[in-house]
């Protein structure tokens, strides 16, 4: 736009933009058309319940869910939780879940990528067998592991009971100390297998040429990888990190049904928390107010995850 | 030298000591990943009560496929309830499927093709859906599905489904319209054809891998799908599998037998699937990611 | 086949030009090339050209008609692109049936086309492959069948040769060229390399930030680069270009060097520096045109030899001379060897010189 400037007023100047905008929406018009459908279906199944958690917040609105009879309660659901002994617990526990998850499903998926990343013979099984459990249902996952815990007839305690280490079978996941990292395994049982995908991509962008340079330099394989492989991973580890953080951070079905949350909250999270809230026992204001301090944390979470993406696609432009 | 330690074999051959430690890591994922699997198949082919020993029968003494043959038996109510949910889950999963291409393949197109106004907020948008929870719509989702008189029907989950299965198979596509270089459409629309004709008879075919990628990526994520399931259907011959099951043995909950072999059978169509094409699946999910 | 009319053709991506003020005619039956380095603006304007891209403003014309506001399908164009832009699910005879089916030929018309294409291209054993399935060269040929079969009005070429090896580009340079001479037909080609233009183009158009610098035959874009740009660009090994300072002594006009060397210019060069405004002037000569001896002569300049590059016809020497690298060809008999003392002789014929600010060439008139 060539306009001089001094000449035109600040508000005048914003309203040209403003038409400028709208004068280049309008040249593309029919581009819009391609995401039409996908945006309509979002509006209706987003951002009309992100409207209508946020009002419900503010209510006491009765078990019925009958929407004429809610009561305006102000900030009072907001108090309720912060002043429970049960969100504090239920916080700490969903951080450790996320952390652990995390770190456990990235560290391995790292492993077992890199240690996939070299011919031989059953490689593909192996790694078939290996992504598996990532597309089970969560719901079979939990059985299986549930089954698997079990306080008399399961794997686990027959084992140690077998080999000597146990006189009986431990109760993993009925007692408030196990029952948390016992579920960790299982988690990242499931969610390894994403991260090992991501990264066997991200090492197949490492030059070759680099990593022959680096060993005619003289450098070691942890140097190469220090050196080579690892800056190379860095963008796709920043994105698999924060899309298993998130998973996590929103994980459900497998505390939800090896243990519902129990026993004595010491496996519930924020989520299975909020659903029982809910559904459990029709406490709809609260478990409003719980959803949108999730929401709120996510909000957080998700402004370093689009930072993230954004920074990936501003590279990838570059390049 | 480098900080690699070198072990020497009796042939006087050096062999990189990091090789060894991945071969030993991959063994125990290997026993990580398909011990409770194969305790899965192994305790779904006893029967109830050589399940419930201790020391367990490492292998079945008797095995026996009793467990499958309940499930799939039309004549009795388990199996009756098992087909069902089935069905279900297959018809819930293939619409959510068959629509989730159609709405995904021109949006993705769009955000790959176009420098629209906007196009970068919108697929900001699209991407942070992943960020929530389904649990943060429940409530509200609930009551939409009321006013849409929906409750209790497959299409509450087939529209749930399709929101939530969007952004990602939004995403995988467009990984697959980047990589498909600009001058062929250019090329075609100059050899004669309509934007929407170079779309159809040159870009589709080409994205088919893609497609397959996201059908597959939408079906898995449908079929395994808990918590909308769990919320918005009640009625017993509207269940999905997860729920069916969940439901099933919450009353009977000593059939560990019948329920391994349940979760196998679960389990089973998306592994098949997953297999037969997880070469198109892992490069999109991927694509979108990693760039070459 | 149809001639070809940009009038004031300009196309801006927000604050930047792309394409400014462009106008040039490309006569019926003309081979034109675009040329000038990445980013001049001369693949933007082959796409104003296909309709692939709207105009900012400006006008196309296309035999009589203007076809701004023509879709690409319609403006009876065909186009070959760098990488081919092949369709790779389909075979080399339905990508060469493509254009025909779009314009609903009949089924033996097109298979005639088709058949008559191929075998003008000799590719007829090819016809039932796939594109990833031939060379480099083979792929080109279908490109260029792809556009042939169409018969359109005007071809247009977007560096198609430069995916191609060294020696299979010389020899599609000519089958292009053999092409044209054939068919008489309008092509408007886009090309980084100034020796495709210079052996293939009837006219070149020379391309920079944009702007259009000289539209004229290679042999006067050549002979009379409009400025220094053009000199540089056009010409292999690069024209040297020397920056001096003018002055007059003893009433003639003569060119002072950086290291204190004159040079007395002829009549007619001095009346183009007289002409200048200013004192900055840029010397351009080919290194045909600088001779190189061993020994001082009156009219030659000392210099060093910098380097030295046997090509095996000729042997490259390059000198360094008041700040600016200069290039002289010398028989390949001629040894010299780097650091050795020379002396150069300067055609005052053949030399051109140019305004230091401005960097256009100076005129008599």
């Amino acid at each position: 736009m060539t306009m001089a400037t001094g000449l035109v007023d600040a508000p005048l100047k914003a309203k040209a933009k403003r038409f400028g905008f709208l004068r280049q929406a309008w040249d593309h018009r029919f581009d819009y058309l391609y995401v039409l459908p996908a945006i309509v279906v979002m509006l209706i199944v987003i951002a009309y319940p992100i409207y209508y958690t946020v009002e419900l917040s503010f209510f006491t609105t009765p078990p019925s869910l009958q929407l004429r009879d809610k009561e305006f309660v102000g900030i009072d659901n907001y108090g309720l939780i912060l002043s429970s002994d049960v969100f504090w617990r239920v916080t700490a526990n969903t951080f450790i879940w996320t952390l652990a998850s995390t770190a456990f499903a990235f560290t391995l998926g790292l492993g077992s990528a890199l240690a996939l990343n070299h011919e031989f013979l059953g490689r593909g099984v192996l790694r078939a067998i290996l992504i598996i459990p990532w597309v089970i249902s969560a719901v079979a996952a939990s059985y299986i592991w549930k089954w698997i815990y079990h306080s008399d007839f399961g794997l686990i305690g027959a084992v140690l009971v077998g080999l000597g280490l146990a006189e009986r079978p431990p109760n993993l996941i009925d007692s408030v100390g196990t029952v948390l990292p016992s579920l960790i395994v299982v988690n990242v049982w499931r969610e390894f297998p994403f991260a090992m995908i991501m990264l066997t991509a991200g090492l197949q962008t490492v030059p070759d040429q680099l990593l022959r340079a680096a060993k005619v330099d003289g450098a070691g394989a942890w140097q190469r990888f220090w050196h080579v492989t690892f800056p190379h991973l860095q963008g796709v580890s920043t994105v698999t990190i924060l899309l298993l953080a998130v998973s996590n951070f929103n994980s459900f079905i497998i505390p939800w049904i090896m243990t519902g949350g129990g026993p004595s909250n010491a496996s519930h999270i924020w989520i299975t928390h909020i659903y029982e809230l809910a559904f459990g026992r029709q406490r709809w204001g609260i478990a409003s107010a719980y959803s949108v301090l999730l929401f709120l944390t996510l909000m957080t979470l998700g402004y370093f995850y689009v930072r993230a993406l954004s920074s990936a696609e501003n590279k990838e432009r570059v390049a | 030298m480098s900080m690699t330690s070198i072990v020497t074999t009796r042939r006087g051959k050096p062999i990189d000591a990091w090789r060894w430690i991945g071969r030993i890591f991959l063994v125990m994922m290997l026993f990580y990943t398909a011990v409770p699997m194969a305790w899965m198949l192994l305790t779904s082919i006893k029967s109830g009560f050589a399940a419930m020993q201790l020391p367990p029968q490492w292998l079945p003494n008797e095995p026996t496929l009793a467990s499958y043959k309940k499930l799939l038996d039309p004549n009795n109510s388990v199996g009756q309830d098992f087909l069902r949910f089935f069905w279900n889950s297959l018809f819930v999963s293939t619409m959510t499927t068959a629509l989730a291409v159609i709405v995904a393949v021109p949006a993705a197109y769009a955000f790959s093709r176009f420098d629209f106004p906007g196009r970068k907020f919108l697929f900001f948008a699209v991407l942070l859906r992943n960020m929530f929870p389904a649990v943060i719509f429940l409530v509200p989702l609930f009551i939409l599905m009321r006013l849409l008189g929906l409750v209790n029907t497959h299409g509450s989950l087939i529209l749930t489904y399709l929101t939530f299965g969007l952004p990602l198979a939004i995403w995988l596509l467009k990984g697959f319209y980047d990589n498909i270089p600009y001058q062929l459409e250019q090329a075609a629309r100059i050899d004669g054809a309509t934007r929407f004709q170079a779309f159809v008879l040159i870009v589709m075919p080409l994205s088919a891998p893609g497609i397959v990628a996201t059908a597959i990526y939408s079906f898995i994520g449908a079929w395994n799908e808990y918590i909308f399931a769990y919320t918005f259907l009640n009625k017993n011959e509207q269940l999905t599998l997860p729920v069916g099951i969940q439901r099933f043995f919450s009353e009977n909950t000593t059939d560990f037998p019948g329920l391994m072999a349940a979760s196998f059978m679960m389990s089973l169509p998306v592994v098949v699937l997953f297999l037969l094409l997880q070469r198109y699946f892992v490069r999109a999910l991927t694509e979108g990611a990693v760039k070459h | 086949m149809a001639h070809v009319v940009l009038k004031s053709l300009v196309k801006t991506y927000g604050a930047f030009a792309a394409v400014n003020n462009v106008s040039l005619t490309v006569e019926d039956g003309e081979f034109v090339a675009l040329v000038g380095p990445s980013g001049c603006g001369k693949t933007t304007t082959l796409n104003l050209v296909a309709g692939l891209i709207p105009v900012t403003s400006g006008e196309i014309t296309i035999g009589d008609r203007v076809v701004n506001d023509v879709d690409p399908k319609d403006r009876n164009i065909a186009m070959v692109f760098q990488n081919y832009a092949l369709y790779p699910q389909k075979s080399v005879y339905k990508n060469l049936a493509f254009p025909l089916q779009m314009r609903r030929l009949p089924r033996d018309e097109i298979d005639r086309k088709v058949r008559e294409a191929a075998r003008v291209l000799d590719m007829t054993h090819l016809l039932e492959r796939k594109p990833r399935e031939l060379s480099g060269g083979q792929q080109q040929r279908v490109a260029l069948g792809r556009a042939l079969v169409r018969d359109p009005a005007v071809f247009l070429m977007d560096e198609p040769l430069s995916n191609l090896d060294a020696k299979l580009r010389v020899q599609m340079r000519s089958e292009i060229k053999r092409f044209h001479q054939d068919l008489k037909a309008t092509i408007i080609y886009v090309t980084h390399d100034q020796l495709e233009a210079v052996t293939m183009a009837d006219k070149m158009a020379v391309m920079n930030g944009g702007y259009l610098q000289q539209y004229d035959s290679p042999a006067q874009v050549f002979a009379h680069p409009v400025n220094m740009f053009v000199a540089s660009f056009i010409g292999s090994p690069a024209m040297s270009l020397i920056p001096l300072e003018a002055s007059t002594v003893n009433g003639q006009t003569v060119l002072t060097g950086a290291e204190g060397w004159t040079m007395t210019l002829s009549p007619l060069n001095a009346r183009k520096v007289q002409r200048s405004t200013t004192r900055k002037i840029v010397l351009g000569a080919r290194h045909s045109t600088i001779k190189l001896a061993k020994d001082a002569s009156p009219n030659a300049i000392p210099a060093k030899a910098y380097t030295v590059e046997p090509t095996g016809d000729v042997t490259f020497v390059q000198a360094l001379m008041s700040g600016a690298v200069v290039n002289i060809s010398v028989p390949p008999n001629v040894a010299i060897t780097p650091d050795e003392q020379i002396w150069l002789e300067f055609d005052q014929e053949r030399m051109h010189l140019f305004d230091g600010a401005t960097e256009l060439a100076l005129k008599v008139d």
